[in-house]
């Protein structure tokens, strides 16, 4: 891939907001971001309901509050990370560009599920009370691909607006279209990453699928035992931008990306579909790492989620190809985030890189839940 | 090209009936739209999966994924493409849709909100995912490189099709399976109706009494490959990709910007990036929604960049109805027939010239005439706009000549 620079790191995360927060929540155990009294939804009580939530989320202090009424989480929690990002890589401050300009800056993030929020709040109008009664103004965020879209709106960025939907691997595979789109001159930078938002119905539908661990103690992801997977939340957007243009332009480089790969493995015929493919992942760390010294990569930031039909087939692919290297697992402190997951992953990297002697790279890696997987390589910076 | 549709399966049966103007709207049958005071839509009637699916694809895929793979075995049987090129790592599937399978996640929400969270069964529960279009047909051709799907709303086709010549480009496929696919589904047909974009009878693309879209759906997928796969395997090509433009308006997530800066810039690139110029443009397969706004922008950046040459434009969402992420995909088929037909698929509908629409509109019945390069464009939700440029094969200056600008 055309090696990246990622200048700016913008985070909404249950670990604290903004990337210097997130850098502290990593530093301390895990497990602390994780609730039984979200304020997120309201459900019944139940007694396995554990998340990692924002709590008490309010996107006011970070991007004022006008225009937000219609908005829902998923969107604020992009907007959020979007201008803390854009803040951070000194494209812009206190909304204004300081750097580069409209026409030179575009999205591309991943959501695994959308709005889900959205849809229910609309559904339940049409089915409760009648569909002639829907709000228009909500309408909008049923769509995938709107609270991407706001992003632009709010930021005024006009090089292009794009959402993937990949599922868990939909983060890495963001950042493989931004360096597509960057070395194609379609944009000078990109904010890239992903997002997916707290909502009843994804816990109840990841509860009704019996993925969740409901025990209050215990849960260790890249641990031995695997009994289930932890839901989180947030927005992780990186800018990146062609390396040799960021440093011409002075940024300060916080990360390389320098290598990106994909596969994808049938289910066996008249097998399920929802399967997790142990040699699409080896393939996709092999054609990442095409090119480059595997030596020197110090660390597998992996997906591990806690969840066993999952685990199981990234550890035998990472065993089978990055075999002696230290694996991570950040999702032990931000739960599964789904289409942000990767993304989180990347910026975990950048910080457990930075105190890292053993080698300057890290392979991030993700297992989606049908057959597909990717990896991505970052590199500290010289 | 495979095409799931309205007024056909299969391209031969869709472009004549394009062709002829015959109309896919009819009373919608899959709910009840009675209340909402608009019952008219461009569904897909007579689709019976079983004919295209095998028994267990059948029972899994939804409605969305279903049209998806369907289509997606008619473009590989249409372009000769054996097995072997399929199961691969170097066949790639990279599909749009806006909602993917909205049918089934309105299912268990209903079941949800009437029953409690109980009733959503978990055997449906992973048949919900928007990306499944993409999965069910890489799984169904059995392809082995990137699977990927970009809910691009209403432009998705489009940027599929660009992201699917880009990895090809970049080397990083032979064979990418590319299109989008969509389904009419209550929530979001209220959801339009609310917006007060849907027509009560009919769509009239750039008409000056137009009253909205009609929406649509189905499937559109052809067989992208590099040229150097097409040429080993004996393949005869039926159009080149040129350039693809994209632009983000910034500026409202359902009304477009007015002075038409983001489809202008879009239009312009996939005209620059394809090595040719404004002059080179022989027909405009149009967005065309039949809304007031849509429209008169998208005339607005017609004029802008070809200025007085009227070059012939034409929405066949006035056939087809809005078919939403699936639009752009199947209007792509579209433009490709009228590189090998010369013929200009019909705007229904028009009548009364629109000030605000100063083009040339193919009117009620089909044109004939040059269509070595056609443009497709697509204006979306989200801001987003996306033009692709289709050539006839061997009209595009060469990588070396244009400097690889795509």
């Amino acid at each position: 891939m055309r090696p990246l620079a990622i200048t700016g790191l913008g985070v909404c995360s249950p670990l604290g907001i903004g990337w210097e927060a997130f850098r502290e929540g990593l530093s301390a155990p895990p497990g602390g971001a994780f609730t039984t009294t979200p304020t997120s939804f309201t459900a019944a009580p139940h007694p396995g309901l554990r998340v990692a939530e924002i709590n008490n989320f309010d996107p006011k202090p970070i991007v004022g509050d006008k225009g937000l009424r219609n908005n829902d989480r998923l969107t604020r929690l992009l907007l959020v990370a979007a201008r803390l990002g854009l803040e951070h890589a000194g494209v812009k401050r206190d909304g204004a560009f300081t750097a580069l300009g409209p026409t030179e800056v575009g999205v591309c993030a991943s959501t695994a599920y959308g709005s889900l929020e959205a849809i229910h709040e609309l559904d339940s109008v049409a089915r409760l009370e009648d569909p002639r009664y829907l709000n228009p103004a909500r309408f909008p965020n049923t769509v995938i691909n709107a609270s991407i879209g706001y992003v632009s709106i709010w930021e005024e960025l006009r090089a292009l607006n794009a959402t993937v939907t990949n599922g868990p691997t939909g983060a890495l595979d963001a950042f493989d279209a931004a360096s597509l789109w960057i070395g194609a001159g379609r944009a000078k930078a990109v904010l890239t990453g992903g997002a997916e938002a707290m909502s009843e119905g994804l816990w109840q539908a990841f509860r009704r699928l019996g993925a969740l661990d409901e025990q209050p103690e215990g849960w260790a992801p890249g641990g031995p035992v695997s009994r289930g997977l932890r839901l989180g939340e947030g927005a992780c957007l990186s800018v990146v931008e062609d390396l040799a243009a960021a440093k011409g332009r002075g940024a300060k480089v916080y990360a390389e990306v320098v290598g990106y790969g994909a596969a994808f493995e049938p289910a066996e015929a008249d097998k399920p579909m929802v399967h997790v493919s142990a040699a699409a992942l080896s393939r996709a760390v092999r054609s990442a790492l095409e090119g480059l010294d595997r030596s020197a990569v110090a660390m597998v930031v992996s997906g591990l989620s806690g969840l066993a039909v999952t685990d199981g087939p990234e550890r035998a692919a990472l065993a089978e190809s990055l075999g002696g290297v230290g694996v991570r697992a950040p999702k032990a402190w931000c739960g599964e985030t789904l289409g942000a997951g990767g993304a989180f992953g990347v910026a975990a990297a950048i910080d457990w890189l930075a105190d890292e002697r053993a080698g300057a790279c890290a392979v991030v890696t993700s297992v989606g839940f049908y057959g597909n997987a990717s990896a991505l390589v970052i590199r500290r910076p010289e | 090209m495979g095409v799931v549709s309205s007024i056909g399966l299969g391209r031969g049966a869709f472009w004549q009936s394009l062709v002829e103007g015959r109309s896919g709207t009819s009373t919608i049958s899959s709910f009840d739209a009675t209340r909402l005071g608009r019952t008219l839509a461009a569904e897909v009637q007579g689709f019976v999966v079983s004919d295209h699916l095998t028994a267990v694809e059948t029972r899994r895929a939804g409605r969305c994924a279903a049209f998806a793979l369907a289509a997606a075995r008619m473009a590989v049987r249409d372009a000769g493409l054996s097995d072997s090129a399929l199961r691969s790592e170097r066949a790639s599937v990279v599909l749009g849709t806006t909602m993917g399978e909205a049918d089934i996640c309105g299912m268990l929400d209903a079941r949800w909100i009437l029953e409690g969270p109980d009733a959503m069964s978990p055997r449906v529960l992973p048949k919900a995912a928007p990306y499944l279009v993409s999965m069910e047909t890489a799984q169904g051709l059995g392809c082995r490189g990137t699977v990927l799907t970009l809910p691009a709303a209403c432009a998705a086709g489009n940027y599929a099709i660009g992201y699917a010549a880009d990895l090809i480009r970049a080397g990083r496929a032979d064979v990418v399976i590319t299109g989008a696919a969509e389904m009419l589904q209550e929530l979001q047909f209220a959801g339009f109706v609310r917006l007060g974009a849907v027509a009560p009878e009919r769509c009239q693309p750039f008409d000056l009494d137009r009253q909205g879209l009609i929406v649509g759906e189905g499937a559109g997928v052809m067989v992208l490959e590099s040229e150097e796969h097409a040429v080993r395997r004996g393949a005869t090509a039926l159009a080149e990709v040129g350039g693809y433009g994209l632009a983000c308006d910034g500026f409202h997530i359902t009304r477009p910007e007015p002075s038409g800066a983001g489809v202008i810039h879009a239009l312009r690139e996939a005209i620059r990036r394809s090595g040719l110029t404004a002059d080179e443009v022989d027909f405009i397969n149009a967005h065309g929604t039949g809304t007031k706004a849509n429209d008169a922008v998208e005339s607005t950046a017609v004029r802008a960049v070809f200025g007085d040459r009227r070059v012939p434009i034409s929405s066949i969402k006035s056939i087809i109805g809005h078919c939403m992420g699936a639009a752009s995909a199947i209007e792509a088929v579209s433009c490709v027939e009228t590189i090998n037909s010369g013929i200009y698929p019909p705007t229904l509908g028009y009548s009364t010239v629109d000030p605000e629409c100063d083009v040339a509109v193919v009117a009620n019945t089909a044109g004939r005439g040059r269509s070595d390069v056609v443009v497709n464009h697509s204006l979306a939700f989200g801001g987003y706009d996306a033009v692709v440029l289709f050539a006839k094969p061997d009209r595009l200056p060469s990588p070396e000549a244009r400097g690889d600008l795509s």
